[in-house]
Formats: C-alpha cells, sequence, structure tokens
C-alpha cells in the first residue's frame, strides 16, 4: 500500500481503517480496531446476503422470504446464525419489514451416540428468539426419497429402529473415509429436504472461504471433480428449487473463530472444530479424505492465507454442467448431476482384466442405481 | 495360516498387494497386469498407428526406463509395429545427467534401440549449471522445465519424428491437478489432463501412456523386471506448489489407495468446466480446439521429487502477489486507476453470474523469434533466453 497509517498524536498504532481507534488487530496484514474487523465480516457477509436476496424472490402473497440455515453449532455456523440475527434485528430497528424467516436446523448423528437426553439447541433458543429451530436426528435420512438405497449398503430390516439401520449401513461401507463421505452426504441431502419441507428459498451453510477450498480439493481427491461447482458455487439445485448460499465464502476460518471471540457478548459456540493441525495422526485408516484436506489448509491457511482465498474464488468461476452424454440424470447418492461424457472418456479403470478384486465395478451390484464416479468409490471401495 | 493366494491365477503365491487397489498379486500376474493396463490405455486412446515412429523421452529415471521397457513388450506382442527410438536430453548438470546419460546408454543395448541425446548447450547455448550460475538457485527450474519441453520436441524434429511419448505416470498427472487448483489457474488445469498434447497443427505430438499407472506400481514393476535405472533427486531445488501437492496426494493415498486415480479423473472431468474449454476438449478426438500448448504444458515429474517438502518462496510470492492485488482492488473505488491497469485486478464476483468474465483463453501461433508454437508473441524459452543473454552480457562486459 502507498499509504501507510500515520500515527501521530497519542496512538501507538492507528486502525488503517477508521483512522480514530488504537489498532489493536491485524486483520489482512493491515492493523485494524476491533469495531472495524468486526464491520469487514459482517459487510462480507451481507454482501452475499444481498446477492441471495435478489436470487430469491418470494412467491407473490408473501413479502418475507423464507430461508434455512444449516447449523452444526462449530464456529463458522454459529458467527453466521449471529450475523443474521444482526441483520434481522437491524432492519427492525429501522422498521422496516424482515428481510427474511429464518428456520435454523442442527442434525445429530444418531448413529454414534443415542440422541441426548437434552436439546443440544436450548441453550440458543433464548438468544434468538425470532428464529425457529429444528432439531432432526440424522437416521430420518433413511426415509428420503431423493437417495437411492439400493446403491448403499443394506441398513437391515426396516422394523428395526432407524439410529440402528443407519449404524448397520454405515458399518457395510468399505473404510472409515467411505463412512465420513456417505455421512456428509445424507446430512446434506436431510439439510435440503427441511428446506424443501419448509418451503425455504435458500438453504445457507456457514462455510468460509477455507472449508470452501477444503471442499474443492476433497471433493476432487474423491473424483468428484465433475460436481465440485454444485457443491462449492452459490446457486439453485440442478433442477431448479432451493437456492443454496454460503453468505461467509470470503471470510477465513481464522477470521471467523477470532469474530466469534470477540462480539459481545462472546458467541456461545456448542460444537468446537477438531484441532485443525498439529496433533498425532492416529493411524490413517481411520482418518478421512475431508480431515487430511483441513490438517492442510489448517497448514495453509496459516502461512498464505491469499491461496486459500484464490482457490475458493477460482473455483467459484468453474462451470456447472448438466450431464453430457445425452442420458443426464442424478447420482442416487450424492445427488449432482451425472456425467456420462466422463464416463465414456475415461481410461483408467481400476483393476482392468478383472485382476483387481473389483472386476467389472461399473456395472456391478446396487440393483441399478446409477451412481458417480466419486460415489461408485465411496461405496464400493 | 497358510500363505495368501494371487487374487489371479489362485496357484502361485501372493508376494504384492497392489498399490492401486490392494489387490495380492504374484510377481507373473502383476507384471502381466501392469502391462495389459497400459495396452488398455493405448488401445482406448488410439495412441498410436502401425509403422509410426515414435521418440521415447529418457532420463534414465524408472518411469522413462519402465515405459521404454514396457513398450518394447506390447510393441512385440501386440505388433503394434511401432519404430522406437530414446530421445536423452542433457541439461547439463554435473553429477545428474552424467551418471543417467550411462544408463539409458545401456538401456539403448539392453532394448536395442537407436538413442539420441540433445544438449541444453546446442539447443540454447546455456547449460543449466550455467543458468544457475547465473539466476541462482531460486526458481531455475522454470528454465529447466521450458528447456526441456522444447528440446524433446526439437531433438524428435531433428530425428523426423512427429510423436514423442513421456514416462508422465499417474502421480504427476494427479499432482498437477491439485497444483493448478492450488495456483487457481484454470487453463492449465484444462490442459494439463488429456493424454494427448498437440494435434495436426503442431509438428510433434505428445502423449503419456503410463498416465493412469501408479509411480509405486512402475517402482515395483521396474524392481521385479530387474530394469536398470538410475535414482536421483536433481540437485536444484524443485517448485514449491508440486511439492506441496505431491505431500498431499502421498497422504491421500494413503486413506484410500485409490484417491490418485480419483483425482485423476476428477481433473479430466473439471478440464470441461473450465469457461470456455470446449465441451470435449479431448485430444484423442483430434478435435481442432483440442489443448495443445505443449510448451506450458507443465506436467511435472523427472525433477524436483521433493516428497513432503514444506512448501516454500513460490507459494509465498503468490501469496503476497494476491494480497497486493486486492489491496489495489480496494483502492480501485477511489483513486489510483493508473496502477488498476498495470495489476489487472481481477475483480470477480464469487457468486458466478452468466455474464461473468470468462477466463483467458489462448490462441496458438508461432514463436516470433524460433519459430516454436506458442500462445504468446515470443515463446517461454526465448523469453527466458533474452534475460539469461543480457545478464550475460553485462557479466562479460
Amino acid at each position: 500500500m502507498e499509504a501507510p497509517a500515520t500515527s501521530p498524536g497519542s496512538l501507538t498504532r492507528l486502525c488503517v481503517k477508521c483512522r480514530s481507534q488504537e489498532a489493536t488487530l491485524e486483520s489482512r496484514t493491515q492493523p485494524v480496531c476491533k469495531d472495524c474487523f468486526l464491520k469487514f465480516i459482517s459487510s462480507k457477509c451481507i454482501k452475499h446476503l444481498g446477492a441471495l436476496g435478489r436470487l430469491t424472490r418470494p412467491p407473490p402473497p408473501s413479502l418475507t422470504r423464507h430461508y434455512t440455515l444449516a447449523l452444526s453449532l462449530g464456529p463458522s455456523s454459529t458467527a453466521l446464525l449471529h450475523l443474521l440475527h444482526t441483520n434481522l434485528t437491524y432492519s427492525l430497528t429501522k422498521n422496516r419489514a424482515p428481510p427474511f424467516h429464518l428456520q435454523v436446523v442442527h442434525i445429530t448423528n444418531d448413529s454414534t451416540t443415542p440422541l441426548p437426553p437434552a436439546d443440544p439447541l436450548t441453550p440458543l433458543r433464548p438468544l434468538y428468539p425470532s428464529f425457529t429451530f429444528l432439531l432432526l436426528p440424522l437416521s430420518t435420512s433413511l426415509s428420503l426419497p431423493t437417495i437411492d438405497f439400493s446403491a448403499l449398503p443394506p441398513s437391515g430390516p426396516t422394523s428395526s429402529p432407524p439410529a440402528l439401520r443407519l449404524r448397520t449401513l454405515l458399518a457395510g461401507l468399505p473404510s472409515a473415509a467411505s463412512r465420513a463421505d456417505v455421512l456428509r452426504l445424507l446430512t446434506r441431502h436431510l439439510l435440503l429436504h427441511a428446506a424443501r419441507e419448509a418451503r425455504s428459498q435458500a438453504l445457507l451453510f456457514g462455510h468460509s472461504t477455507t472449508a470452501l477450498a477444503e471442499l474443492t480439493l476433497s471433493e476432487a481427491a474423491k473424483g468428484r471433480g465433475f460436481g465440485v461447482p454444485w457443491v462449492v458455487s452459490d446457486g439453485a439445485e440442478p433442477e431448479g428449487g432451493v437456492v443454496v448460499s454460503h453468505p461467509l465464502r470470503e471470510v477465513l476460518r481464522g477470521e471467523v473463530v477470532r469474530y466469534g471471540g470477540l462480539v459481545e457478548p462472546k458467541l456461545l459456540v456448542l460444537e468446537e472444530e477438531v484441532e485443525a493441525k498439529g496433533g498425532a495422526v492416529v493411524s490413517h485408516r481411520d482418518l478421512s479424505i475431508d480431515e487430511v484436506m483441513r490438517r492442510y489448509f489448517g497448514e495453509v491457511e496459516e502461512r498464505y492465507p491469499a491461496v486459500v482465498a484464490n482457490v475458493a474464488r477460482t473455483t467459484g468461476k468453474l462451470v456447472r454442467m448438466l450431464g453430457g452424454g445425452g442420458e443426464g440424470g442424478r447420482c442416487g447418492v450424492c445427488g449432482t448431476p451425472l456425467d456420462g461424457e466422463g464416463d465414456e472418456r475415461w481410461r483408467g479403470e481400476l483393476g482392468v482384466e478383472g485382476g483387481g478384486g473389483t472386476g467389472e465395478e461399473a456395472e456391478g451390484g446396487g440393483g441399478g442405481a446409477r451412481l458417480c464416479y466419486g460415489c461408485e468409490r465411496s461405496t464400493r471401495g | 495360516m497358510a500363505p495368501a493366494l494371487c487374487a489371479v491365477c489362485k496357484t502361485a503365491r501372493a508376494l504384492i498387494k497392489r498399490p492401486k487397489n490392494h489387490a495380492k498379486l504374484c510377481k507373473t500376474c502383476f507384471i502381466t497386469i501392469f502391462e495389459d493396463e497400459v495396452h488398455h490405455t493405448i488401445i482406448s486412446s488410439k495412441l498410436f498407428f502401425p509403422g509410426e515412429k515414435v521418440a521415447i523421452g529418457a532420463s534414465g529415471g524408472k518411469d522413462s526406463t519402465v515405459l521404454a521397457s514396457v513398450l518394447k513388450t506390447l510393441n512385440e506382442r501386440h505388433g503394434y509395429g511401432l519404430d522406437l527410438v530414446l530421445l536423452s536430453i542433457d541439461e547439463g548438470i554435473k553429477g545428474y545427467r552424467d551418471d543417467s546419460l550411462e544408463t539409458v546408454k545401456k538401456n539403448a543395448i539392453d532394448y536395442d534401440m537407436p538413442l539420441k541425446v540433445v544438449g541444453y548447450d546446442e539447443l540454447y547455448g546455456w547449460t543449466m549449471d550455467q543458468v544457475v550460475e547465473t539466476i541462482g538457485k531460486k526458481g531455475n527450474c522454470t528454465y529447466c522445465g521450458v528447456f526441456r519441453r522444447q528440446a524433446l520436441d526439437r531433438g524428435a524434429k531433428m530425428l523426423g519424428i512427429k510423436h514423442v511419448v513421456t514416462g508422465h505416470n499417474a502421480d504427476d498427472v494427479a499432482e498437477t491437478v491439485l497444483m493448478n487448483l492450488l495456483r487457481g489457474d484454470l487453463p492449465r488445469l484444462s490442459r494439463s489432463t488429456s493424454i494427448i498434447t498437440g494435434d495436426s497443427r503442431s509438428e510433434v505430438k505428445r502423449s503419456k501412456p503410463l498416465k493412469y499407472s501408479y509411480e509405486k506400481e512402475i517402482v515395483l514393476y521396474a524392481h521385479h523386471k530387474k530394469l536398470l535405472y538410475f535414482t536421483t533427486e536433481c540437485i536444484y531445488s524443485p517448485e514449491a506448489f508440486r511439492g506441496s501437492a505431491r505431500g498431499l496426494i502421498k497422504q491421500l493415498e494413503r486413506v484410500r489407495p485409490s484417491s490418485i486415480l480419483d483425482i485423476v479423473r476428477s481433473g479430466e472431468d473439471m478440464a470441461r468446466l473450465v469457461p470456455g474449454a470446449s465441451s470435449s476438449g479431448c485430444g484423442c478426438k483430434g478435435k481442432e480446439d483440442a489443448p495443445l500448448t505443449a510448451e506450458e504444458e507443465e506436467v511435472g515429474g523427472g525433477c524436483g521429487s521433493s516428497a513432503g517438502r514444506p512448501p516454500g518462496g513460490e507459494m509465498a510470492a503468490m501469496d503476497r502477489q494476491l494480497r497486493e492485488n486486492e489491496e489495489a482492488e480496494g483502492l480501485e473505488i477511489d483513486v489510483a486507476k493508473t496502477m488498476a491497469s498495470k495489476q489487472e485486478p481481477k475483480r470477480e464476483l464469487p457468486i458466478r453470474n452468466s455474464n461473468s468474465k470468462p477466463t483467458t483463453q489462448q490462441v496458438l501461433g508461432n514463436c516470433r523469434l524460433c519459430g516454436y508454437m506458442s500462445s504468446q508473441d515470443i515463446c517461454q524459452a526465448c523469453t527466458l533466453l533474452e534475460g539469461l543473454n543480457k545478464n550475460r552480457a553485462q557479466i562479460q562486459i
């Protein structure tokens, strides 16, 4: 920058933005004050909420938009919850109509732990009285029509409890990496379902820049390169319907975490994220691809934040394509458009000549479910 | 417990756990499968035509040695009718090529193939040692890589050969895919994955028959076939992005062995999602708009196997550059229009809409100085040479 903050007077270091307060923080290599930092984060979020508002026109009779927020209770989605609340409160104090109605959905993984006796959302409800909260056990995803369960391992008799059936299904997957992947996909399906049920025009995710960069690379590493734009960019689902949006896409994970600590009162983050970097690797067998990426980007963000931002920005430019090769249709497990053309061109078949134990994997089993390359990999190993 | 039997022949004892999918195989079946898979790649991608003269880019390293051996075997077994020649580049790095060139010479005798060695000094007037003397150890891989790419083509042209095959393996391609994602380099991403680069308009086409072969399997193949190859790492520093991507791939491979192949697949598919890329940018079909700038192809390998090396200078430099751009973007609103035009800040809104600016598309032409195909007025090699020669002149004065 050509004009570094000149800091005459009593203050030792002046905030480069407001030039009136002491800079107590460093944000993107600039010394800033706390207020300016908080404003900076919220302006990044509001910019995307504005864009989302233009994408989602409410149906005629009502004037208010209906959104669903995916709340994992981690730092990013909690920060987004807070930012949405602030945004709504601001509109109300200005005597404007509320810009949106918000349903907050949290999904608990009841396959590992039985439903916690206490509702994990209890501490949040009084803090955000204008929002509706919904708690869904992940096993409800077993009845979703958007998933082709014939492609997944059997979940046992329908008479057994759903949580047990989900556990059985997950146990039938070939590796920890597959389980983590399928778990993520089921969660996403259920969130979209909850948004549709509530007639929401949009589903909001708390993904930070870093999380989106991770998601890009981990989807690519799982062989789902074709589907990346459908997952990472903002916009409507393949066949229209709910708009998926990531309002924090321009904020780094470190910044989100810092935001949560600076807001007053401090944000109530109920599920601290697992330590992103460091920490001894227990065993690669228990690690998922998403975790590998998380560790990797934890380091990269610390040293080269602009590189992380650039990954998210450039992947945002990739075109969302509907499946080539004429057939069209969507993958029975992840729901992204099938890529007939990619399948046709692919020459890297594993274990040609039937030597690989997987044999004719492309056509094998599964009751004729049509899956994308990445889901084939995840479900069949 | 009885020893495990080979999953294919079910008679011999399994000695090899296949890196690609962890199948347990005996030595013979592994070698057969490895060769069959390369054959499958060659046939399904229609890499060669009968009677074609093909130069194998031979470095003396494991990849090119295995490539030469496999191609010789398959050429005889399946009657490809190829006329195979070994083509080596001497970068002029003391202690690196001297020994590996000896290996290539032995390979030439073993495989009964003619060998042609082309030196950087005769092509460019500079050996790599001299380049490093001038510019230091930082960034010299760029020179080496750019020079080598052209060197293979020029060497092939001297021999009247229109097809060069290189030993790039699946790990190299996967690395390049991740690297280009990390660098946010979409045009390169869209070019780097095709198995053939170059088409009717370019004089020499390139292909990578080992594109789907794992590096670990190449090593196993070389080991079990008792092939003679030269193991060394280039003594000069590797690119940081590649090193970083390589470390990441090794970890992914441990979590899911098929990851390397999965990344290659993702790369192929994502290539079609790059704005401005043809929906079927497939080199094998000889489409007009196939990716062809071999000069900038940037699939690494050959040098710089910096397993797990921490990301260094290159990443830091890009990080700095990006931040400066971002700052310039902030300035742009009130002041500094001149600065904006100089820095070309990318003012892309993260939400992609239909009228967003497409990524730069490259038009193929020829270098004004050397005539080599290039998307720029002057090709990369000539640009680099110009800089070098300027320096040399000063030093000598």
